[in-house]
């Protein structure tokens, strides 16, 4: 089959020894960037993004190219192994996806099964990623071929319907994420057209005629916006950290927590292709699912492994699940896609239909590296659980410095404009207040990505419908999306008002 | 409290100086390189669209043979910076970068279309760099899909005279540019309104062949070399070619406009531009390098290879060259009715 032969080539970039190298940076990293509550996988990925520029500058573009992918995209699902270990450890998940864990992997960690339940979630994690994987190679031909049928208008409609499902989701109110969105898509027009030359909002600044770069954006929003609020809100006091004792989880530990993990990968998986609804949601519902089909419910909360082993499955495979728009269809669903995609273009790489005709090596050197970073994971993970148990120590006074520094360096490596750097400044500033006041700064940072691509993309639907706006509700295609997308604004909506509560992502 | 906002404090100033260090850093890069001999560093050579248009793969090429015959030392990387057809960056190369004898560039004609045309009107002309050599020549092709209806450049063209709104032309390029002039050409010569003619642009040549691929676009217009391999994998059907005479390789039965009857011809010229204000250094090391490189063996299998013709001018006769494309094209955007 062909899809073999180009796996088996994609393998073949992803064993040589550079990039398992990068592959493994990539995942340490990340499984770091999962256990410090400080940062999330969106600024991890963000902050290395210029750093894996620099590493890789003196290799082929193409080369380079996958290099660097591998390594971010071992840092994104790096960083869905680790989030589970604070949460386990110290009731504080690291990541929001890993918050349902605490529920029952705390319990289990004061019961002393604190070894079993990293392992379990470690397992668990490796059995998600690789079902994910085993997803992702089967869905990205075919929806790749699909995806070349579409045309102008139903990019806009799946772009809008991106946006719709990210702002319907995150953070505690609607109307502010709709709010940031708005905000993302306008901060989008800034600079030259790309469509007529012409400037718009650039105030006969050369400095704006590129419009603003999204990567000063990013990490100024959520990097330094993490760091500001740190400084001014972490109260400094050491907490204290669970013994491990046994590290191996028992033969009864694994069989109850075989199924839990097949279902929570399955779920995690089809919830992360979905656009908007990130490993939150999907470890969110593994929980409830875990919980409904349980024997005895009444254990859930004090210390069930399947309510650790479900949700931990199912945030890694949606990790994977989200690859599947971006890869397929140039079309972030997350932040953090979001902000991987940005990596693809500065190595003039375009995610989309033809990305496994054009770049074979970066997608499927990809899609190999990421069974190899699984494997790198799991295999860390059960021996070195202790050690990354010990990150979580890492006082404040060490770290907030380093985030700076790479910030800096970071941005003014691939920017070399020092307005970048004030603008850097400004948007940790807003990135602090904005998240202090509950404004999500992900749909901000999803529409300043899509915003262009969406208005192109409708000027181009309406230049071929000679201007008649019907043409993106009777393309089927494109009636559905809008549809869907509708759909994911409404329905939040009906649900808070007959009072149910509705799950929100903070991820993004 | 108190402590806190000591921290915070410390973390502005240690921002601020970050940032400053950025700013003392431009400027000392800029002003070093005039006494020390070129080139200290490595070389960028910017493709103002996205990757796999014409652009894009004669910086690609320069680099490649550049590094290959150990012409140049320094390693040479290619930069994508797509928007505008090629505007958004040559802004940028003609104020930001008007120093950097490290940034060269690659151009065509849109160069000068860009400058003159109305809509979407560039300041920047090729007066705002340093021309330093017309390096090949390609020409403008008429593309539809395999199982497209029309099989020749008149039927497509009764057809939009039938009913313009029907057709959708589509180019790697902004309205009134390259690829949309070279589609409306025959067009015009045929006795249609340009102006009826509906063009959609994409963010370059790749794009515009994944639209017709798509089928969300029923004809492209682009470079003669760029399309040879869809040729041969059977995916698209080539109706003319903007030459003057046949071309040589894949496209040998292709008719040209002037076979067709038509009277127009478009001759897309590319060529390695620096910035404005290049110091002289730089600007002898890379007339005489490219003067070499033209001349190598390698530089003209990559010419075969790309489906160009070889063309060179260097830097004098390219610059008067330019002066008289100005000319020319100036005519023909009048003619269109596009001129600025």
């Amino acid at each position: 089959m062909e899809t073999i032969s180009y796996l088996l080539d994609g393998f073949a970039v992803a064993f040589q020894f550079h990039n398992i190298m990068f592959a493994l940076v990539g995942v340490i990293i990340g499984t770091a960037v999962g256990v410090l509550p400080g940062i999330g996988p969106m600024s991890g990925v963000a902050l290395l993004i210029p750093v894996t520029a620099t590493l890789t500058s003196g290799m082929p573009t193409e080369a380079a190219a996958a290099s660097s992918i591998i390594l971010l995209a071992g840092v994104y699902y790096g960083a869905m192994y680790g989030g589970s270990t604070t949460s386990i450890l110290i009731n504080t998940p690291g990541e929001s996806s890993s918050v349902v864990t605490a529920l029952d992997g705390y319990q289990m960690a004061q019961q002393g099964r604190a070894g079993a339940a990293l392992s379990i979630a470690a397992i668990g994690s490796f059995a998600a990623g690789i079902i994910s994987l085993i997803g992702l190679i089967l869905l990205a031909k075919p929806l790749s071929d699909l995806a070349l049928q579409f045309g102008p208008a139903e990019y806009f409609s799946l772009m809008l319907l991106g946006l719709c499902a990210v702002s319907g989701l995150a953070g505690k109110s609607m109307t502010k994420a709709l709010i940031m969105t708005v905000v993302g898509l306008m901060l989008g027009t800034v600079g030259i057209d790309i469509v007529s030359g012409i400037a718009r909002f650039t105030y006969d600044q050369p400095v704006l005629y590129g419009g603003f770069e999204f990567l000063t954006i990013a990490v100024g929003l959520f990097a330094l916006g993490e760091v500001f609020k740190t400084i001014l809100e972490e109260d400094g006091s050491a907490q204290s950290v669970t013994k491990i004792k046994r590290i191996l989880p028992t033969k009864q530990d694994l069989k109850d927590s075989a199924m839990p993990i097949t279902r929570g990968s399955l779920l995690g998986f089809f919830i992360g292709v979905l656009p908007g609804a990130g490993a939150s949601i999907a470890s969110f519902f593994s929980y409830i699912t875990e919980k409904k089909l349980s024997k005895n419910p009444d254990s859930f909360g004090k210390g069930n492994i399947a309510g650790v082993a479900g949700p931990e499955s199912a945030n890694n495979a949606a990790s994977g699940g989200a690859m599947i728009p971006l890869l397929t269809l140039g079309i972030p669903g997350s932040g953090t896609t979001a902000i991987l995609m940005g990596a693809f273009i500065m190595y003039n790489v375009q995610p989309g239909p033809l990305l496994f005709d054009d770049h074979p090596e970066v997608a499927w050197g990809l899609i190999a590296s990421m069974f190899i970073g699984n494997l790198i994971l799991l295999l860390l993970n059960m021996p070195l659980v202790k050690v990354f148990a010990k990150i979580i120590q890492t006082p404040q006074k060490y770290l907030l410095p380093i985030i700076i520094a790479i910030s800096f360096f970071g941005v003014y490596a691939v920017q070399y404009t020092t307005f970048d750097l004030y603008l850097l400044i400004t948007c940790g500033f807003l990135g602090y207040i904005l998240t202090k006041h509950d404004y999500p700064v992900a749909p901000l940072v999803l529409a300043l990505v899509l915003g262009p691509m969406l208005e192109n993309n409708m000027r181009r639907a309406l230049t071929i419908s000679n201007g008649d706006w019907s043409i993106f509700i009777t393309q089927p295609l494109s009636l559905l999306f809008i549809l869907i997308a509708v759909a994911w604004i409404i329905v939040p909506i009906i649900l808070k008002l007959i009072g149910r509560k509705v799950i929100v992502t903070d991820e993004g | 409290m108190k402590k806190k906002i000591l921290t915070l404090c410390m973390m502005l100033i240690l921002a601020i100086v970050l940032a400053a260090c950025g700013s003392n850093s431009t400027t000392s890069s800029t002003s070093g390189n005039g006494s020390s001999s070129y080139p200290e560093r490595n070389i960028t050579i910017v493709a103002p669209s996205g990757a796999g248009g014409g652009w894009d793969l004669t910086a690609r090429s320069i680099a490649k043979i550049m590094s290959e015959t150990k012409l140049v030392e320094k390693s040479i990387t290619v930069e994508n910076r797509a928007g505008g057809g090629g505007a958004v960056f040559m802004a940028e190369y003609a104020t930001k970068e008007a120093a950097n004898d490290y940034m060269l560039m690659t151009k065509s004609p849109p160069i000068i279309i860009n400058n003159l045309k109305a809509e979407g009107n560039s300041p920047y002309g090729y007066k705002d760099t340093t021309p330093l050599a017309q390096l090949t020549k390609d020409y403008g092709a008429i593309v539809v899909k395999a199982d497209s209806p029309f099989n020749s450049l008149t039927e497509l063209l009764d057809a939009i005279k039938a009913d313009p709104t029907s057709i959708t032309l589509a180019g790697g390029s902004a309205p009134g540019s390259m690829d949309h002039l070279v589609g409306v050409l025959p067009a015009y010569a045929y006795g249609i309104d340009p102006k009826q003619v509906k063009y959609v642009s994409y963010d370059g040549g790749g794009e515009a062949i994944a639209a017709l691929l798509g089928s969300n676009a029923d004809v492209i217009a682009t470079d003669a070399s760029s399309i040879g391999e869809y040729v041969k994998s059977g995916d698209v059907k080539v109706l003319a070619v903007s030459s003057t005479e046949r071309l040589t390789g894949d496209l040998k039965d292709v008719p040209t406009f002037k076979e067709l009857g038509l009277d127009a011809e478009f001759t897309i010229w590319r060529g390695l531009f620096g910035p404005k204000e290049m110091s002289e250094e730089a600007f002898n090391y890379w007339t005489s390098k490219l003067n070499e490189l033209v001349e190598t063996d390698e530089w003209k299998s990559e010419l075969e290879r790309s489906g160009w013709q070889y063309e060179y001018r260097n830097a004098e006769e390219f610059t008067a060259f330019l002066q008289e494309q100005e000319a020319v094209i100036g005519d023909l955007l009048k003619a269109l009715d596009m001129h600025k």
